[in-house]
Parts: structure tokens; sequence; C-alpha cells
């Protein structure tokens, strides 16, 4: 295969954002990257990795803290000239038709009223939208709608189209078709397109798209690994070969949310945390792995992920609880439970509180929190000292989702209490 | 974009619609004609009132254009400062407090400035006179509408932002197709509450008493204060039932064709809103007319557009120095006019004081009162209303356009009929106040209660909730949030009310109580400027402190603790 030209370099880009205090997360750590002419990127990761905020970057509709995007070897500054966006929850105006949406993207190019019309119709046509041209948004669906969101990314002709999660708000048929006509219209080269970027955290639709599929870690978004996809189009989902890069990929993600040596991370020059928080999951999500798992008792990762309606990245962090909560391991691929796993399964409600109340005093946020309320005088804090805290052991981080999983967990284990009208932290009833 | 081609499903005939539309544009030109001739007639303080009924049409269409020339003022300042405090960096720190501050300024604080100023202006016409009316007019109508164009500024989806950058529109663009089409909505129901607070107090706009000065122009207005001051009955009815056409009319002519085409601003689906006006003309060959004429504007062809691009320097240049100064000449003003504010205060001695102090107390009893009786009745009624969307379609618009009729032109009826029973103003004018700010409540109330999900409904039923149990856990909480909206919009015109009902001309005489509107409305009267500016300060101070110390805490537990949406 001859090296297509480079469309796109992102160099060292680093992006962070302001946090209420004056604290500031990390979003983006150190990323670079090339997009090439020609293929299809989709870029792979857990939430919170900053998938999204790296393409809003890419398009300009951001600015990088520090690095930079060349685009066809120039640095790009302010939005990029030849890029269309289509986005997650469609950002149609509701109060204009979708003639009218699709045009909004015309007002600035030095058209004549009969070429935009024009191109309108031929784009609409397109994207299989013949018909609705005078309809409002509220009177289409969700497939319809993004259709139209297609269309309007696709009105000022655009080099590059880039996605940001555009089928994740689509039921699954919906989803299913719409992905197909982006492949035919990318393979059939009857648009400008000539790349297209887009973010996902589903791995079989990276399989099924990418030419090139990026896998990001979170906190904060680093890249892990860049994969190619040679799959022939159009792509058959029970291929072997299909079947074995999403394999790899549920690996490596894996890898990426569990590592299984700590000291991973200093190949991409971050700093980890020296310790972990916790995965912002609810308890009740992890009690319902150790049932899936207490018929097998152990069983693969990617065997899990298709028997249980969750997405990957999410179940992964299940997993994670489990571990950090000594029910299950993960050797390798595989989940397994252990026997305090089959202890709490077994326990009825009271002993399970106990049991939980005695293991989340080891944690180390939890213990973080505990030795705060000790040393408060009343034996109260208020949850602003808790979430400054939280920011400054956890730099990369929404100290916010942190706190409302280890309120979520602490009031069922009934560790300690929180008032949320008064806003504090107390009552604390270590068990032992 | 829009051809005729595309209408040509729905496009019908010539018919009515344009024959009356065409009327209506002839009847537009003789008012504007008829309104020119009077306001650049020559200056006469005291304008001869006739109490004939045939000079009605005429007064009516006097009114009703200055109301609609003050909604005009009204709405470009809504733009201009909504716009600039929302999205001029820092600039909402200074300008949300003085909206504050202004909207709790009653109208006869406004007076003396607008018409000594004005006339002043303009000597000889009527002009300076007109518009010193037409700015008062003003001050009732506009701060709900730029508090509700800011807010919605303010909560502009952030990937409609993102789209209008993409496509690169220029601000003006963007104002247009993003700004003000978010803003619709609420822009267009506030719009109907700003009218009918402008009509609140159409008589003190259009005849007043400024020390020595009479004025009074001709006017729905001052027609009705003139019957009032002279006891006629049969006038007075005659005004009440104009003013009420006018409602009417304004209600059926402008605001259900308004508020049903701006269905389409709103995201989900709605059903309700219907305007037989709006149907006609949607379907009318003139609207498509102008709608193609407005498609050349809003679409202008840009080959050009690559010739004014970046800012010239020069403009950089003005924008580093145009800050630093608008603040200074700012907070030099700010400071000019409390160094004078102060001087007039400096003049009032502690008896005066003392008496301002009794009245302010005796005003705040009765706005609570008000608020409270209203409360009484319009609680339980909204609940009922609200519940039932049947019920809603049946009563909303007969409650708006009763909302809309400005009370104090009923205040005599009310006040002649508690005096025959022997009871004074002081009790007679909670009444009143009651009278101008209970829809307010009612009109939250039912939005509280028809938000209410059916499924809560129907758990209290399960539970088999008593009585009791019912508004305690379930309706009261769950209403809570408008209610607060209704108390506060409520209470802020009570206030304001009570310079119309704590002073009342009526069949030759003055009635007045102990109170904060009474005081202020006499000290106008007397052209006292030191009382009127210590009053209306007061007034100002106890709404805005009553706002912070008692409102806003209780609006954000409503927000933390009893949203219906997570």
């Amino acid at each position: 295969m001859i090296m297509a030209t480079v469309l796109l370099e992102i160099r060292n880009l680093f992006q962070r954002f302001p946090l209420a205090g004056g604290q500031s997360m990390q979003i983006l750590h150190d990323i670079s990257l090339e997009i090439r002419e020609q293929e299809i990127v989709a870029v792979l990761g857990p939430s919170g990795c900053g998938k999204s905020t790296l393409l809003r970057v890419i398009i300009g509709l951001e600015t990088p803290s520090s690095g930079q995007v060349l685009y066809h070897g120039k640095v790009q500054s302010g939005l990029n000239p030849s890029a269309g966006l289509v986005f997650q929850n469609f950002a149609l105006f509701p109060w204009l038709t979708v003639q009218q949406n699709v045009a909004m993207g015309l007002s600035s190019l030095p058209l004549g009223e009969a070429a935009r019309e024009k191109r309108v119709q031929r784009v609409i046509d397109a994207v299989g939208l013949e018909g609705f041209e005078e309809a409002y948004p509220k009177e289409l669906s969700g497939g319809m709608k993004q259709r139209v969101g297609f269309a309007r990314a696709l009105a000022v002709e655009p080099e590059l189209l880039c996605m940001d999660e555009p089928f994740s708000a689509l039921d699954v048929l919906t989803g299913e078709t719409l992905r197909n006509e982006v492949i035919d219209l990318y393979t059939s080269r009857t648009s400008t397109v000539n790349t297209i970027l887009m973010v996902t955290h589903s791995i079989s639709e990276a399989v099924f798209m990418a030419t090139r599929i990026v896998v990001m870690g979170a906190h904060p978004g680093t890249i892990r690994a860049v994969l190619d996809n040679p799959l022939a189009y159009p792509r058959d989902e029970r291929h072997p070969d299909f079947f074995k890069l999403s394999q790899k990929l549920h690996a490596l993600i894996t890898q990426t949310v569990m590592p299984e040596e700590p000291a991973r991370g200093a190949a991409t020059g971050a700093r980890r945390p020296i310790v972990q928080s916790i995965p912002t999951v609810s308890l009740a999500a992890t009690v319902g792995l150790l049932q899936v798992l207490e018929n097998e008792g152990a069983v693969e990762l990617f065997e899990l992920a298709r028997g249980v309606d969750l997405e990957f990245t999410q179940l992964l962090l299940v997993v994670k609880a489990a571990e950090l909560l000594g029910w299950v391991t993960t050797p390798g691929q595989r989940v397994e439970m252990t026997e305090d796993g089959r202890k709490f399964l077994r326990a009825n409600i009271n002993t399970r509180k106990q049991l939980l109340n005695a293991r989340l005093q080891e944690v180390f946020v939890f213990d973080l929190i505990i030795q705060m309320l000790k040393q408060s005088d009343k034996g109260e804090l208020p949850d602003e000292e808790i979430l400054c805290e939280l920011a400054l052991h956890f730099p990369h981080e929404r100290p916010q989702r942190i706190f409302r999983t280890v309120v979520a967990w602490a009031r069922y284990a009934e560790l300690f209490k929180y008032s949320g009208t008064r806003k504090v932290v107390y009552g604390l009833n270590p068990a032992r | 974009m829009i051809t005729a081609k595309q209408f040509g499903r729905t496009e019908r005939a010539f018919d009515w619609v344009d024959l009356a539309v065409v009327g209506l544009l002839v009847a537009l030109i003789y008012s504007m004609v008829a309104v020119a001739r009077e306001w650049s007639g020559p200056l006469q303080p005291v304008a001869e009132i006739h109490l004939e009924a045939r000079y009605l049409p005429l007064y009516a269409l006097f009114s009703l254009s200055r109301g609609v020339i003050a909604y005009g003022v009204s709405f470009l300042f809504t733009v201009v400062y909504g716009y600039a405090m929302a999205r001029v960096a820092g600039a909402e720190r200074l300008m949300l407090p003085v909206l504050d501050i202004l909207q709790s300024i009653p109208v006869l604080g406004f007076l003396p400035g607008f018409v000594l100023g004005l006339v002043h202006l303009f000597p000889h016409r009527n002009l300076g006179l007109e518009m010193a009316s037409v700015l008062m007019i003003f001050t009732g109508q506009v701060w709900n509408m730029t508090f509700s164009f800011y807010s919605s500024l303010k909560s502009v989806p952030p990937d409609l932002v993102a789209v209008a950058r993409l496509s690169k529109l220029r601000w003006w663009e963007r104002f247009f197709r993003l700004d003000l089409a978010y803003a619709a909505t609420g822009l267009v129901w506030n719009s109907m509450m700003s009218m009918a607070g402008g009509w609140f107090f159409l008589s003190i706009s259009e005849a007043f008493v400024l020390g020595e000065h009479d004025f009074r122009l001709p006017g729905l207005g001052s027609y009705m204060s003139l019957a009032i001051e002279r006891g006629n009955s049969r006038e007075q009815v005659f005004g009440v039932l104009t003013m009420l056409g006018m409602v009417v009319f304004v209600d059926q002519l402008l605001w259900r064709p308004v508020v049903a085409w701006a269905q389409k601003f709103t995201d989900e689906e709605t059903d309700g809103a219907e305007s037989w006006l709006w149907e006609r003309v949607r379907r009318s060959r003139l609207w498509h007319a102008c709608l193609r004429l407005s498609g050349l504007i809003s679409y202008p062809s840009r080959r050009t557009t690559s010739q004014i691009e970046a800012p010239s320097p020069r403009a950089d240049h003005v924008r580093q120095w145009s800050k630093p100064l608008a603040l200074s000449l700012t907070v030099a003003g700010v400071l000019y006019g409390l160094v004078k504010y102060a001087h007039l205060l400096a003049t009032l001695d502690g008896g005066e004081w003392l008496d301002l102090f009794r009245s302010t107390a005796a005003t705040f009893l009765r706005v609570l009162s008000a608020v409270a009786l209203a409360s009484l009745w319009t609680v339980p009624v909204g609940v009922m209303i609200g519940r039932s969307p049947r019920w809603s379609r049946v009563f909303q618009p007969t409650i708006q356009m009763a909302a809309s009729f400005p009370a104090p032109m009923i205040f005599p009826v009310v006040v002649g009929g508690m005096l025959m029973f022997g009871v004074g103003l002081g009790i007679s004018s909670v009444v009143l106040l009651l009278l101008g700010t209970q829809w307010y409540i009612l009109f939250n109330v039912i939005a509280g209660s028809s938000s209410i999900p059916r499924e809560l409904w129907e758990v209290s039923r399960l539970a088999r909730f008593s009585w009791r149990d019912r508004w305690q856990k379930l309706i009261l909480p769950a209403i809570f949030p408008s209610l607060l909206t209704g108390w506060i919009t409520a209470m802020g015109g009570a206030w304001n009310a009570s310079i119309v009902a704590e002073f009342i001309k009526y069949r030759g005489q003055t009635l007045a109580t102990t109170g904060l509107g009474a005081a202020i409305s006499q000290a106008t009267e007397r052209g006292d400027f030191h009382v009127l500016a210590a009053a209306v300060g007061l007034m100002a101070v106890t709404v805005v402190g009553f706002n912070r110390l008692v409102w806003r805490p209780l609006s954000h537990r409503a927000q933390t603790r009893y949203s219906l949406n997570e």
C-alpha cells in the first residue's frame, strides 16, 4: 500500500479545562496523530477520555492549551475551512425547515441563489431526504434528524468529515442503516469527502467502519495505540478477521482501563496518580456482575461483553469496581469470582452492608474521607472541602463525579451520611 | 430559498383576508396621520378631554398607539440591553443589579425626570409630553422582557452555537437565526404580560399633576381619570367597555396570531395555541408575498464576501480605548447621581423620615396581605384548572384577557362599594392591590399544577392520601417553584400598584391613606421632589432587599429541592 499524503497533523496537543476554585483539569495529554487522505479514522475510548474534545480542537471549535494542529502542512488557527461536523444529538435548529437547516452552512459561501438551491437539493437527495424539505425537525424521527445533520455537514462540500458519536442517539437498527450509508458514501466517492474522522465508544462500530482505529485512554486522555484495519468493504461482522480485530481491541481497551502493571503509563510520559480513584459506577451494577458470574465462576471478558447489554468500556468499569472490592480477580482477559465475592452474594442484606462497610474502609478514597471526618470538630465536613481534596489527589478526573459515587457507595454501606440540603458529610459509622 | 412552487399546496386564492389586510393598512395609515397630528400639535399641558362617547374610538387609538410605540421601545431596549448583558464579557456584573434596581422603581419615580426633561427639550410641541407618556408606559412593560431575553441568551444550547460558528454566520445572522429565534418563545409570552403591565398605569401615564402643572394627554386613560374624578358612572362604564374592547382587539389580532406563529420556535410538538387569524393569514397570498420578500432580505447573494474580513488595526485601537472609557464614564455618572441624590435627601428632617418609614411599614403589610389573600383563592382554583387539560384550554385565554385589563380602572367602583359599608381606603386598598396582582399567582399555579406528572397523581390515589396529605406531600411541593415565581412577580406588582391604590381621586374628592404609595403620589402632585426621591428610594430598597433576603434563598431551595425535572 502506498502511503497516502498527510491531510492533518496534530503535534503535542495538551488541553486543560478550568475547574471552580482556580484549579484545572487536564483533558488531553500530549496527543500526536496524523490523519491521511482517503481513510476513515475512528477514535475509540472510554467516556471521559477527551475524544470529543479532540474532535472539537481538530475542527477549530476549541483552541488547544498548547500544541498545534496542521492542516495541509499549515498551522491551523480558527475554524478549519474545509471540514464538516455531525453531532451526536443532531443540533438542528427547531425553527428552521430541513431545507433551511441544510442551507445553514452555505450562507457564508460566495454562491448565487440558484447554485445554493441546487446544492441543497443535491445533498438532500444524497442522504435520502427528498420529500422532507419543508418539514421541521420536530416532525422527524431520530434517524431522519441525523440525515439532516449529515446533509448539513455535506452541503459545505467538506474534505474532512468529522462525526461525534453520530449513531449513538439512534436505535440499533437505524444506526445500522446509517452506518452502511456513510460507508457507501465514502467508498462510492460521489461526494467531496476525502477523509472521515469519527469518535465512538463502540468497538464493533469502529471495526465495521474505520480503516484506522486510534485507541485512547482516560484521565488524562492519551493515545494508547493506533491499529490499521485492512478489511475490505463491505465488511461482514461474522468474518473471522472482523472477530479477531474486535477481540484485539477488547484486549487493548481492557489494558487501558485496567492496566496489568501500573508502570505502563511511563511510556507516554504521563505521571500517573499514585493512588487509584474509584470507578464511577453504581453498586447495583457491580452486584449484578456477581450474579452473572455466580453459575460459571469465571468467564472471558469478551464473552461477558456479549452476554450483558452494556457498552464494553462501561462493563470494564464495573469489573474494575468489583475487583477493587475484592469480589473478582482478572487474570489476563478472564474474570474470576473470589471467595469474598461468593460470601457477599450469599449474605443477606444486613451482612452485605457490614461486609461492604469493612471493605470500603480499606479503599483509599473512603479512608481519606474517614480521616478527614475524624479530624473535623463536629464530625461534619462541608462537601466543598472534600471536593478540593479529591481534585488534588485526582487531577485528571471530575471531582463531582467521584464524590457522587463515593456518597452512593457509602450510603449503601452505611459508612457515612451526606445531606444534600446542608451539603455536609456526617455521621461516620465504621463497622468493626 | 423560498419559491412560490413550494407553497402551491397550501396557498389559497385571493380571499377576504387579503381584503381585510388591505383595509387594515388603510386604517393604519389613517391612524398614523391622526397620531402624528396630535403629536406635532402645539403644546397644551391640559388638553381638553371630551367625555362624549363618540370621542372614545379616537382616544382608544391614541392610547393604543402609545402602548404600541412604548412596546417598540421596550423591544429595542430589551434586545440591546439583554444582548450586551449576556454577551459582553464582564457586563452582567454591573448590568444585572442595575436592571434589578430599575425594575423596583415605581412608575412615578421616573415621571418628573421624563416630563421635565422632555418638555424642556420640546417646549412648543406636544411631542415632549407624548414622549414622556410613552416612556412611562415603557417602564411598566420592559423589565420582565429584558430578564426573559437575557436568560434565554444564557441558555442557548452549545451545540447550536457550534453549528452557527461552523457555518461562519456573521454576528447579525447569528443574532437573528439563533439568539432571537431561541429567545422567541419566552419573549412572546413576556411581551403579552408586558403589554398588560403597560396598560396598568395608563391613567397615570396620560394624566398627572406635577407641582403646579397639570398635564393631560387625550387618551383612554385620561378619559377614565376625568370620568372618575367627576363621578360620571355612565362615562366610566363606557371607558371600561372601550378598554375591554381594546384588550380583546389586541389579544385576538396581535397576540393569538403571534403565539400561534411562535410555536415554530419550540422544540417539542405542541398543541393548544390556535388562532383563527393566523390560520387565515398563513394561507393567504399576501403573506407569501411577504415571505418571499423577507427571503430575499435574509439570504442576499454574497459574491463579494471575502472583501470585508479582518478588523482593521484602528478598530482594535478603538476597542482597547473604549472599554475603560465607558467604564469610567459610567462610574462618574453613577457617582454624580449619588451625590445629587444625597443632596436631595439631606433636606428631609427626622419627622418626615419617620412618616416615610411608617408609610413603608403600612404598605409592606398591605402588600403581604394582598399576596396572601390572592394565594388563598388562586392556589386551589389554579391547581384545579391546571389538573385538567380541558379546563386549562377553556380558562387560560379568558384569564389572560382578564389579566390584561388594567385593574385601576375599576378601583373607584370597588372603593365606592366599600365606602358604603364603611370600610376606609386603608383596608380597601388591600383589595385593590389584590385585584391587580392575583393573576400572576393564578397563571403560575396553573402552569405548576399542569406540569405535575400524571403518575404522581396516581400514586397519591393508590396510597389513599387524605385530602391533607395530598396537599402537603404532593401539590404544594410540586407547585412550589411556580408559586414562588408568581409570588415574586405579584409582590413586585403590588408595590408598584400601591401608588394608585392608596391615593384615589373620586367624585371630586381626594382619598388617601397612610402608605408609601400614597406618599409618592402626593409628593408628585405637590411637586415635592425631596420626599418623592426619598420615598421612591425607600420603595426600591425595600423591594430589592426583600428579593435578596427572602425570595432568592427560597428560589434556590425551590430549584434544588422541589424541581420536578432532576
